[in-house]
């Protein structure tokens, strides 16, 4: 289902391709074969390549990012793909065994584009200055940049860098189906930063700390976190100093991803006064983020909502 | 703190109440693993009900685990009157294999799944609502009162080993194993299978230990339940740790103390009827231990020697006699200079805490100046830590000849003189 919702996508958006950018040979080329580690990064993949590119993302929107297993048929397409995008960091830990298993056939070089090199990171600091603070997973930097919508821009310039790479011939198409997208990206900002302009400097409280990109540039504050360690739940005292501090500073949003632990959310929600808001933190998480500037429209609606209506 | 633990700890004495009584059944039964078994039929029932568009909080879904339970216990029921030629510890094992295959089978089908398990197995006794609790509490009253009626032929089938088969008993088991079901299910939903699991065996086999007679073995039982989870929420709180991994550790604990109590007290007898010389087999083995880790310190001075650190933190003077004074004086100042820092590093993340929080306002360039100094200072402190250790190191290759192998020789020469005498 998902996959013929994404094959709608790729003809809605071969509909609004501008009639100048089709430069090209009358037979097509085959499309290139890409791999994406994510359904967001997927999405990204087909905004620049459209019709040239066959993506296929090993992960499914709302898993675990650390914990796939990779399965047979997509170690087969890896094998092939003509194109490898992933996050970076040590966000995939599973891939470099997957990479390893394909031996020289696997994607390398010019074929393997980290996306993470293309992007200012933030949070940095090494594990070692961190570990003492906290236990975390995220030891080269925090790698949900996808999140902030502003990185698009430096991630589809790789994506088309390294497509044009691969098919020189289609640079020029590569090249007009990113600024169509890049339009519609500053479309989407103004829109965004519009619905969230009257709550510049609210405070939230998140579950995990995948918000920090998105948070950085809408200029929300992130008080804490409620999980520092997913699927280590807090002890009785972080949580009941955290709930305190919620309540004593008015923190009015808590947000949450789709797999939070609920009785969780329910309790700290209960607590705090706060109001929980599940945001979606993949294309494809939620029906309606079904690509990459829908997933914006949809956390940023039901944000703007969530700090709308709470007291 | 009391309004924060006062409902896990409600909770946890309900588990309590079932739990004890029904651990008395399994373990007389010598089915331990069932609990594990059917706690994860429970979650492929969860699964399949995510998959089928449930959420996962709701009552289809809870359905759906609950019809899988039961289906499972059914099966355990069949499998032990039919008495085949394998035990039944096998087809218990393969059913909680089998079902957390098929739970994985399941979960790379049904979005958020893996999630799902996950927090199935943690659970969140922390979270519990004062819904939750009654609701459980009534219907483990209910099925206590069934237990209750049933006492005669449950207490017999289970204790008395009554094998002959038959349809009575067939039933008998089907009703024992169907509730179990409903126990399991329900408990794992609220507080993870690892709980589940410590409060069904830990308080039952504590009982078995140290009492006769199911009602003594019952009353003693639900006394260990209570207040070992009283002690593990406490322990939580105070050390801050996750509350149910410290509740089902806290089991352990408590298991642990009562089997060295019982060891100590076997072995006081024995020195009372043998003399001292009862004691020589474990005096054998201490020494035993004692020349492996003098031969491990000699040997591999590089590698950890956990009872070595823990006796420098006791007494440091372990370490400074192997130091030379000016390594001494580099030492102390080290100390002090980390404890310094991190007391001004507690005190500045306090400060940062309140900025994030609001509480504070600092200006964004102040703000950025907090945070480098952050990341100097604890440069520092984990530099202090590397010189603390460098000088550990030294030690360690001065304390193999002077520990390490002085060691190795007495533990060695102690088995020995030992041994020979036991001829």
């Amino acid at each position: 289902m998902r996959r013929a919702g994404a094959g709608v996508l790729a003809l809605a958006s071969l509909a609004v391709l501008p009639a100048g950018a089709g430069v090209r040979a009358a037979a097509p080329a085959p499309a290139l074969e890409v791999v994406a580690t994510s359904t967001d990064l997927k999405a990204l993949v087909e905004a620049v390549g459209g019709d040239r590119v066959r993506v296929d993302s090993l992960a499914a929107p709302l898993h675990d990012p650390h914990a796939i297993e990779v399965k047979p048929a997509q170690l087969a397409r890896l094998k092939t793909a003509a194109l490898l995008v992933r996050v970076g960091l040590d966000h995939e830990p599973w891939l470099r065994r997957a990479l390893l298993t394909l031996g020289a056939s696997a994607p390398g070089g010019a074929r393997d584009l980290d996306l993470s090199r293309s992007v200012a990171l933030l949070q940095t600091e090494t594990p070692r200055l961190r570990a003492d603070v906290a236990a975390h997973v995220h030891g080269f930097g925090n790698p949900h940049y996808w999140l902030d919508p502003e990185n698009a821009r430096p991630m589809t310039a790789a994506i088309a860098a390294a497509l044009a790479g691969l098919a020189p011939a289609e640079r020029a198409h590569f090249e007009a189906r990113r600024d169509r997208f890049l339009e519609r990206l500053d479309a989407g900002l103004a829109r965004w930063h519009g619905a969230l302009a009257r709550h510049r400097g609210a405070r939230l409280v998140t579950m995990h700390d995948a918000w920090t990109y998105f948070a950085a540039r809408f200029g929300l504050l992130i008080a804490a976190t409620v999980e520092p360690t997913p699927g280590v739940p807090p002890s009785p005292a972080a949580l009941g100093g955290l709930v305190e501090r919620m309540r004593a500073t008015h923190v009015r949003v808590l947000v949450a991803e789709p797999y939070a632990d609920p009785s969780l959310v329910r309790s700290v929600a209960a607590r705090s006064g706060a109001r929980a808001v599940t945001l979606v933190p993949s294309v494809g998480g939620a029906p309606e983020a079904g690509d990459y500037l829908a997933l914006f429209d949809v956390n940023v609606a039901r944000l703007a909502a969530a700090l709308d209506a709470a007291p | 703190m009391i309004d924060l633990l006062a409902l896990p700890f409600l909770a946890c004495l309900v588990l309590t109440g079932i739990h004890a009584y029904l651990g008395l059944h399994v373990l007389a039964r010598g089915v331990i693993f069932v609990d594990l078994a059917l706690a994860q039929v429970a979650a492929l029932g969860l699964t399949v009900a995510l998959l089928a568009g449930h959420p996962p909080a709701s009552g289809a879904a809870y359905g759906y685990a609950l019809a899988f339970a039961i289906a499972g216990g059914l099966l355990f029921a069949v499998t032990r009157v039919r008495r085949a030629p394998i035990p039944q510890e096998a087809i218990i094992g393969i059913v909680y294999a089998v079902s957390a295959a098929l739970t994985v089978l399941v979960v790379d089908r049904a979005p958020q799944g893996a999630e799902r398990i996950k927090q199935l197995l943690v659970g969140s006794i922390l979270t519990v609502t004062g819904g939750d609790v009654a609701t459980l509490a009534a219907l483990y009253a209910a099925v206590g009162v069934a237990h209750w009626l049933a006492r005669g032929p449950l207490l017999a089938i289970s204790l008395g080993g009554d094998q002959t088969g038959g349809r009575r008993v067939l039933v008998w088991d089907a009703l024992f194993y169907a509730s179990f079901a409903l126990v399991v299910t329900s408990s794992v939903q609220l507080a993870g299978v690892l709980l589940v699991f410590a409060y069904l065996v830990v308080p039952a086999a504590i009982a078995v230990l140290l009492v006769r007679g199911v009602g003594a073995r019952l009353a003693l039982g639900w006394l260990v339940g209570a207040v070992v989870s009283a002690a593990g929420l406490a322990a939580s709180y105070a050390w801050d740790l996750p509350t149910g991994a410290t509740v089902v550790a806290a089991f352990g604990v408590a298991l642990a103390s009562a089997a060295a109590a019982l060891g100590a007290r076997a072995s006081v007898i024995a020195v009372r009827a043998h003399g001292l010389a009862a004691l020589r087999p474990a005096a054998m083995a201490l020494a035993g231990l004692v020349s492996l880790m003098g031969l491990a310190l000699a040997l591999f001075p590089a590698l950890d020697h956990l009872w070595l650190d823990a006796l420098e933190r006791v007494a440091p003077e372990v370490q400074e006699a192997f130091l030379t004074p000016s390594e001494r004086a580099v030492r102390r100042e080290t100390l002090e200079s980390l404890a310094r820092g991190e007391a001004q590093l507690r005190e500045t993340r306090a400060l940062q805490q309140d900025v994030q929080w609001g509480t504070r306002t600092l200006d964004a360039e102040r703000q950025e100046r907090l945070r480098q100094f952050l990341a100097g200072r604890g440069e520092l402190t984990a530099g202090d830590r590397l010189v603390l250790r460098t000088l550990r190191s030294k030690a360690r290759e001065r304390q193999r000849y002077w520990i390490g192998v002085p060691l190795a020789l007495a533990g060695a020469g102690g088995a020995l003189v030992l041994a020979r005498r036991r001829r």
